[in-house]
């Protein structure tokens, strides 16, 4: 039988050796090599041939020059990206973390943790220089790196920090200087900022194109009604950015916490329970002139995809902390009389946790950078919101499987994590979009 | 008064040191690199007198190659004012640093010159005593608070079996022990704004120190493994293990 396909293998290497497509590309002498040969020798021929071409290209003359390193894919970080890397994830490690359990069983932030953060002055990182502040320009790629970092902390109260962040980044990038002179100083002042952005409605199906939260103008400025759902700050918060359907576009509306009609209602979900997630309700809110955020260049779209890409950067963040918590485990857990990594259905999870999370990052941060370049980049973000709402589901059930019956336990943080990077899938119009 | 503030790029203290394998050196291959954590004490130690308005300028130092630019700029986000790089790619031994350091003091005259008592790689503990005899300087070592008093400064030092509080007079050395503070984090903007500050870059020659080894290093293992534990199945036989094994009790 061997010898029969053999032989059929010759059989077609001859054919080959005769034919006018190797003639056509000049492969008959070698083709005839092959079949004189056999194949196992033929194949050394074809090698020595490749090696023999490659040498001889090395010799020639108008040999490539040096590349250059300019163009180069480089993802090399500048140097105070990396600084403020590690700072914050010093700080997710020796804060953050430590706070993370708790503020999930209470599902409320705990006492002091908005005002100890603002040690890291992410509140003056958005508020531009010449209003006090210290950005010196919009820059999605470090914002990215910096809700990872806060994610390896906890995934909750990293959404609950830069949540606010959001809010003032929006502000600063689409606001008008009214807008920016009103809302912006709040975020200089000594007690941190309450604000969120509240996109997502208690839909079937719901598609952030397609709104329908309504506000409508008036003579005194705008009126706004509609549900908002997967809120935080358990109503606390000073300021809302809604998104609303007016003049037949999606647009985003500057909501006071404390205007007449606004309710809020404690919705507890299964993530993100530290921020106190809740539902929002806006009957007929009266709003100022000044309340529309922007004009009529506003890109919702951009708006949502920079959104996106930050949920995407968080879960990096918790599936990062996943991984750098099962790697020791499962090589310090023994069963069978050696550490569970050594079988291979357990070492190729961890590895495709590795490559899956690499690729995620990967393709946010070449997101983030073609928006910081001020490149179109809808549809980088697309497929990264879409790689990353599925990779982080899949890592997150993973590690609570690679722990086996400790990760169902709240003994270990992986449960926590599963829930919390199950988000992704599930807001803003999820990965069906 | 103008405090200098001396800063080494070294290991970071979460990495798990690994020997070359033929035992020649540490490996330094892809390891990340951090500030000592004792010079990042004297830095929050001299941001800390500034913020009191008894300092009025920080410096800070480095000696190494190139990158420890990057330890420089961490202590500029913490809130140092300016920065000087030593530049040499050579290896360097206490004395020769200490020579160096003699150099900048020298031309910077500070007030008071901050260091840690030991970089946490080669554990040697000796520049700071080796810069006191050099420059003549009073020396006050292993420090668990520094008062600033006038010309003086107290000294309250960490030694065998209790405290002990020396006064200094200015111009002093002071080197850092581990419960002198607790640094801060570099706020983010501090980050941003620590790009602005100024960064200068030297050379040993500059100073006038010839830079050479009269040390050499001969063998560096890592430590033993340590064996695997035993069960015993009594409390009766653990007392008689410890007292006649292990010899503990």
């Amino acid at each position: 039988m061997a010898k029969d396909i053999q032989g059929l293998g010759l059989g077609l290497a001859v054919r080959f050796s005769g034919s006018e497509f190797a003639k056509k590309y000049k492969l008959r002498r070698p083709a005839e090599k092959l079949a004189y040969a056999g194949t196992k020798k033929g194949f050394e021929v074809i090698g020595q041939m490749v090696a023999k071409k490659k040498a001889k290209k090395s010799e020639d003359p108008k040999m490539l020059p040096e590349p250059s390193t300019a163009g180069l894919f480089d993802l090399t970080l500048s140097e105070e990206q990396q600084m403020i890397k590690d700072t914050v994830r010093s700080y997710a490690e020796e804060v953050v973390r430590g706070l993370a359990h708790d503020a999930n069983e209470d599902m409320k932030l705990p006492e002091t943790y908005l005002q100890d953060i603002m040690d890291l002055g992410l509140n003056y990182f958005s508020v531009p220089e010449s209003m006090g502040g210290a950005a010196q320009s919009y820059s999605p790629t470090t914002n990215a790196i910096i809700a990872e970092e806060l994610a390896w902390g906890d995934f909750s109260l990293a959404y609950a920090t830069l949540a606010p962040v959001a809010v003032a980044n929006a502000i600063v990038k689409w606001g008008n200087q009214k807008q920016k002179e009103k809302y912006l100083p709040e975020y200089l002042a000594e007690t941190p900022v309450k604000a969120a952005i509240a996109v997502q409605e208690p839909a079937p199906l719901f598609d952030p194109a397609k709104l329908s939260a309504k506000a409508k103008k008036t003579k005194a400025g705008y009126t706004i009604s509609g549900v908002k759902s997967l809120v935080p700050f358990g109503g606390e918060a000073s300021m809302y950015l809604v998104a609303a359907r007016y003049k037949r576009r999606n647009r985003l509306f500057i909501v006071p916490g404390d205007a007449p009609g606004v309710q809020w209602q404690a919705a507890p979900a299964m993530g993100l329970r530290a921020t106190a997630t809740g539902t929002l309700t806006l009957d007929k809110v009266l709003l100022g002139p000044d309340a529309l955020l922007g004009d009529d260049s506003f890109n919702f779209e951009a708006f949502m995809d920079l959104g996106q890409l930050h949920w995407c950067a968080l879960a990096i963040g918790a599936c990062q902390a996943a991984l750098d918590y099962l790697i020791p485990y499962v090589n310090e857990r023994e069963a069978f009389g050696e550490p569970i990594s050594h079988r291979q259905a357990v070492a190729f999870m961890v590895a495709n946790i590795g490559i899956e999370l690499e690729s995620m990052r990967l393709m946010v941060w070449r997101a983030a950078a073609l928006a910081e370049a001020g490149k179109p980049f809808h549809r980088e973000a697309y497929l990264a919101h879409i790689l990353c709402s599925e990779k982080a589901m899949e890592i997150g059930t993973n590690a609570v499987q690679l722990l086996g019956g400790h990760g169902f336990t709240k003994e270990h943080p992986a449960e926590r994590w599963y829930r919390d990077l199950r988000v992704l899938a599930c807001i803003n119009g999820g990965m069906h979009l | 008064m103008k405090v200098l503030v001396a800063v080494k790029r070294v290991i970071d203290y979460n990495v798990k040191v690994r020997v070359k394998a033929d035992n020649s050196d540490v490996d330094l291959t892809n390891v990340k690199m951090a500030m000592n954590p004792f010079c990042e004490i004297a830095v929050e130690e001299a941001v800390r007198l500034k913020e009191k308005g008894i300092a009025s300028e920080i410096v800070v130092v480095s000696i190494g190659p190139k990158v420890a630019q990057e330890q420089i700029r961490t202590a500029l986000a913490l809130g140092a004012d300016r920065g000087i790089l030593i530049e040499t790619e050579e290896k360097l031994e206490p004395l020769t640093v200490a020579k160096l350091l003699k150099g900048v003091v020298e031309k910077e005259q500070p007030q008071i010159v901050l260091m840690g008592k030991q970089t946490i790689d080669s554990d040697n503990n000796q520049t700071g005593q080796m810069l006191g005899a050099l420059t003549g300087m009073p020396q006050g070592t292993f420090a668990s608070e520094v008062a600033v008093d006038g010309d003086k400064v107290n000294v309250t030092r960490e030694i065998d079996g209790g405290l002990r509080t020396v006064a200094l007079n200015l111009p002093a050395i002071v080197t850092t022990d581990l419960r002198l503070n607790e640094p801060r984090y570099a706020s983010l903007p501090n980050i941003m704004k620590a790009k602005r500050k100024p960064l200068d870059t030297t050379t040993p020659a500059d100073l006038g120190v010839e830079v050479k080894s009269t040390l050499s290093l001969v063998k560096v293992t890592p430590p033993a493994e340590r064996s695997a534990g035993i069960k015993v199945d009594s409390v009766a036989t653990l007392v008689d293990k410890l007292k006649n094994d292990a010899k503990v009790l």
